[in-house]
């Protein structure tokens, strides 16, 4: 009785979870219809140098990859290649880093008291504040991963640690009476239990990485990049390019976050933590 | 004896003083015997099942298992949690494996062993389930095997069908005196349901409220699968029951409600 219920009531719900996903698609593409008409209509209204209409940002960002730009010498796909290095090497410093020491101020009292108090110094820190200081220092290629490292770190760390903190009292407890000591209490309970929440700190660190990637490479850099295509185009005055580079980092950002989001979601489900 | 607890005592330190969560507690526990703790919330029964898991220590007072002290958890001891406590990233094959890969038996042995604790506890066909595709009378029969695959001497069980329905509660002690009869195990099960304890004991312990101590210990001799109908079964039962009511009744930590075990 109770069976047949609930399974009709399951495919009720799951026919009005369709009808509302196809109104969410279409407010969504409303919405954008309306953004970019928004836009023309501003753009013609206006009539600004510095604000082009859509139509000629489209044709300057698909020229962008076609042609190298003549200020840079390279097109948009090396500038996104360029950039997404440093970006990965940023990312992957942050990650050898933050997960090793978050994992280790989760578990043992003394080292987040000693880390503790530098970190929470330079976190409220913006990562784009280190810019001009790594600039100088570290020199144009190694700004942006470091700009990166930074952004990254942080997100990277709370997360792990919050992920140590979160394991369930009883798990540990578990693990105990089947005759773990403290080094399989880690390898075995604590680290698997982390890993949901390392990658939630992953796609937030995606975010965070590419802002701070396109403000770092305003002070320079080596082989072009998409942030610096974005200052380069203004200082002369090549606007619709400069709008062309705002879309290229829109689209990197969103692919990533939405490939580390999904990715989550997947290594959630698999592990039965969703 | 297979355990001996002698004059144990925890307390808990406070602010202005201690909390004396257990005094002055005694038990002897035979091999094979199935033994029910009983009491009021907040008399230390999980307490006492925790000391014995070795997951907390003692103030005082001796333990022993098979004549050795008690001084931390191990695998002698295999321990059932109310809510089931299982690793949600592991299959049930590899929760069940979990103390066998700590005692880094190989994989083939693993595999056999782990089996064999699956299909008793009824789950052939579910080894590549994650808990959370399980129901709760699933999970904890998960729980039991993972208990079990490490062959302790004692099975130690903190109020492990709380969690659970009354229909699949009934069932799950059906099923937990078989696998206890083909085991031969020693159990010690800590309840608060008066029916529970008739139903599956050897022997019910009846704890006093804070400090908790012995009130009163009920040896049953009768065979099994136990008749909840029968006059004996009911009479036994308004006896504890009433008793234990008397223990509610005077503590003042029921009353406030603010205390748990």
């Amino acid at each position: 009785m109770s069976g047949t219920y609930s399974s009709k009531n399951q495919s009720m719900s799951r026919k009005a979870v369709l009808r509302r996903r196809l109104q969410n698609i279409t407010i969504i593409i409303i919405s954008l219809t309306a953004f970019i008409l928004f836009w023309w209509g501003l753009a013609i209204l206006l009539d600004l140098q510095y604000l082009p209409p859509p139509d000629e940002v489209f044709d300057a960002f698909i020229k962008s990859f076609t042609t190298p730009d003549p200020n840079i010498g390279t097109t948009m796909d090396q500038n996104i290649v360029a950039s997404f290095q440093r970006f990965i090497q940023g990312f992957a410093l942050a990650f050898v880093v933050a997960l090793p020491l978050g994992l280790l101020m989760g578990f043992v009292p003394w080292v987040d008291t000693f880390s503790r108090p530098i970190v929470e110094i330079f976190r409220p820190i913006p990562p784009i504040a280190w810019v001009p200081f790594f600039f100088v220092a570290f020199g144009a290629f190694w700004n942006p991963v470091l700009t990166v490292f930074i952004g990254v770190f942080f997100p990277l760390l709370t997360n792990v640690i919050l992920g140590v903190r979160s394991v369930d009292e009883s798990l540990l407890d578990a693990a105990r009476t089947q005759g773990a000591g403290r080094v399989l209490l880690f390898s075995k309970v604590i680290l698997p239990f982390s890993i949901p929440y390392l990658m939630t700190g992953v796609t937030i660190g995606m975010g965070v990485g590419w802002m701070c990637i396109v403000a770092a490479e305003w002070f320079g850099a080596i082989g072009g990049g998409v942030g610096y295509y974005i200052l380069v185009q203004e200082n002369v005055g090549m606007y619709p390019n400069m709008f062309a580079g705002i879309a290229v980092v829109a689209i990197l950002g969103l692919l990533t976050v939405s490939l580390s989001g999904y990715l989550e979601k997947i290594i959630r489900r698999r592990m039965g933590m969703s | 004896m297979i355990l001996s607890i002698r004059d144990l005592k925890k307390a808990f330190p406070k602010k202005d003083g201690e909390m004396v969560a257990i005094d002055n507690f005694n038990l002897e526990v035979k091999e094979g015997e199935f033994i029910c703790i009983l009491g009021p919330s907040g008399c230390g029964k999980t307490t006492l099942l925790r000391i014995v898991a070795g997951l907390e220590t003692a103030t005082s007072g001796v333990m022993l298992l098979n004549d050795k002290p008690i001084v931390k958890p191990g695998s002698d001891r295999g321990m059932v949690f109310q809510e089931f406590a299982l690793f949600p990233w592991r299959t049930v094959r590899k929760n069940v494996e979990f103390g066998l890969e700590i005692k880094k038996i190989p994989t083939n042995k693993r595999t056999e062993i782990s089996q064999r604790y699956i299909d008793l506890v009824g789950l052939k066909g579910f080894e590549n389930y994650h808990p959370h595709q399980l129901s709760g009378g699933m999970k904890q029969r998960v729980g039991i095997a993972r208990a079990l695959a490490n062959e302790p001497m004692l099975l130690l069980m903190d109020e492990p069908f709380g969690a659970l329905d009354a229909q699949t509660r009934n069932l799950m002690q059906k099923e937990l005196l078989r696998i206890w009869q083909e085991t031969k195990k020693t159990v010690i099960f800590i309840t608060h349901s008066v029916d529970e304890a008739c139903y599956l004991a050897d022997r019910i312990v009846v704890m006093t409220s804070r400090p908790g101590t012995i009130k009163e210990t009920f040896q049953i001799t009768w065979g099994r699968p136990r008749d909840r109908a029968s006059v004996e079964f009911a009479n036994l039962r308004k006896t504890i029951l009433a008793e234990l009511e008397r223990e509610v009744f005077s503590s003042p930590a029921t009353i406030t409600g603010v205390e748990r075990d």
